[in-house]
């Protein structure tokens, strides 16, 4: 069957559509890259070559070492007010990663172990956070290094008078207090008694990291001059043994110098037998040395008259 | 190719108004390990106050004096006398100036604008 017209052929050429469509004054492509540069210019320069100067930096952007001295400030501050709203507020500025009590206890622990408490003031910042964190029920290694108070509390003993006897009955002459004697009840008597005395006691235990002399229990037995004395005995004890030993076996160290080697991971206590109480644990944990690189601590324990 | 050129700058410019506007105020950059120095004037009070109140309790001027030297000032008495007077210029709270013009006493720093606040112990009597 044939058909009754043919399709007629269309003479004019074929041209894309795009082409046809009437032309933007954008270019979308050149948008699109423009703008991706021009962002990546303008946070370049502002976060590397002119940056936002720094000013009114917060606690929480101090670096390690002083965030351990704002720490210091606020746990000394709290033992001065015991105000324990503003102390954990302030320690809350400080926006510390976890538990930041903890993070007190582990503060203390990094400047007990640095050397920060060998004074009396470093001291007494270190106590005043352990009192802070041991209160709120944390620990940390400083409560190994550090006795949390040296004298210990006088202990009060009562002592019960007997009971009194009827005075004789009044003579002529009266005795002057007689009747004082005889009346009411017995009074207590407090006598305040000191613990059982020592020759000796621990001075302070300074902490060091050393790869040349690590794991080390150094002993130092002084006189009232801070003169070595040779010849003390001096007893570590761990769990499951004893050693005794003498100072002054070392006189290149001095006179009063001995030295214990200790196992990785042990505790120990130092005494001196019947003339000192003995030490908290020294626990020989590991330390980082100042050049990299981790070794055992070493403890340094003088021992000096007491009083 | 003009066409993509103009609409390239344009967009360039716009793009990096966006990137300053960004970086300078919606994201700046945040410094982090910054020294005490760097402090703001108000948390630098807020750690003097700290130590003056360690020293009221422990009276150890030298402890003071070394924490305080965190802040990087160079004098640190006339640190202490300059926030202490500003404090009582600002009629801050007497319990402050008084912990600070106690450390300032301490250092040697009373001035006759702090005598007001200077706490006396009579005999008998705690600090």
């Amino acid at each position: 069957m044939k058909p009754d017209t043919l399709p007629e052929f269309d003479h004019t050429p074929r041209v894309a559509e795009r082409y046809q469509r009437p032309r933007s004054f954008i270019s979308w492509t050149g948008v699109i890259l423009g703008l991706i540069l021009g962002i990546a210019a303008g946070l370049g320069y502002t976060w590397v070559f002119d940056p936002v100067e720094e000013f009114d930096t917060q606690p929480w952007q101090l670096n390690e070492a002083d965030r351990a001295q704002y720490i210091v400030a606020v746990m000394l501050d709290y033992s001065h007010n015991a105000d324990l709203n503003l102390a954990t507020q302030r320690l809350a500025s400080l926006r510390l990663p976890r538990d930041f009590i903890q993070e007190v206890a582990d503060v203390a622990c990094t400047l007990t172990t640095e050397g920060y408490a060998n004074n009396s003031s470093g001291l007494r910042a270190v106590r005043a956070m352990m009192t802070f964190y041991q209160l709120q029920g944390r620990s940390g290694c400083a409560d190994t290094l550090i006795l949390l108070d040296d004298t210990p509390a006088p202990q009060v003993v009562r002592i019960e008078p007997p009971t009194p006897t009827l005075t004789p009955p009044a003579t002529k002459t009266p005795t002057p207090g007689a009747v004082d004697r005889a009346a009411g009840t017995p009074t207590l008597v407090i006598v305040p008694t000191s613990p059982p005395q020592s020759d000796f006691e621990i001075a302070n235990i300074p902490t060091s990291c050393s790869a040349s002399r690590p794991g080390l229990i150094e002993v130092q037995v002084v006189d009232f001059n801070g003169q070595g004395i040779p010849g003390q005995q001096v007893r570590v004890t761990w769990d499951g043994g004893e050693s005794t030993f003498a100072t002054g076996l070392k006189p290149e160290r001095g006179p009063g110098y001995a030295d214990f080697e200790m196992q990785p991971g042990l505790s120990y206590v130092v005494d001196m037998p019947g003339r000192a109480d003995p030490s908290q644990p020294l626990t020989a944990t590991s330390c980082p040395l100042e050049g990299g690189g981790r070794s055992v601590i070493t403890y340094r324990v003088v021992f000096r008259p007491v009083g | 190719m003009r066409r993509f050129l103009v609409s390239f700058l344009i967009a360039l410019l716009l793009g990096a108004g966006i990137g300053l506007y960004l970086g300078w105020v919606q994201f700046p950059v945040e410094f982090v390990d910054s020294p005490a120095s760097a402090l703001a004037q108000n948390e630098k009070d807020d750690y003097t106050l700290m130590i003056a109140g360690a020293y009221a309790d422990d009276g150890d001027l030298n402890g003071a004096i070394e924490r305080l030297r965190v802040l990087g000032v160079d004098n640190v008495p006339a640190y202490v006398q300059e926030v202490t007077e500003r404090y009582i210029t600002n009629s801050r709270g007497v319990d402050d100036i008084r912990l600070l013009v106690d450390l300032a006493e301490g250092m040697g720093r009373l001035t006759p604008v702090m005598e007001p606040y200077r706490q006396i112990n009579m005999p008998g009597q705690g600090s």
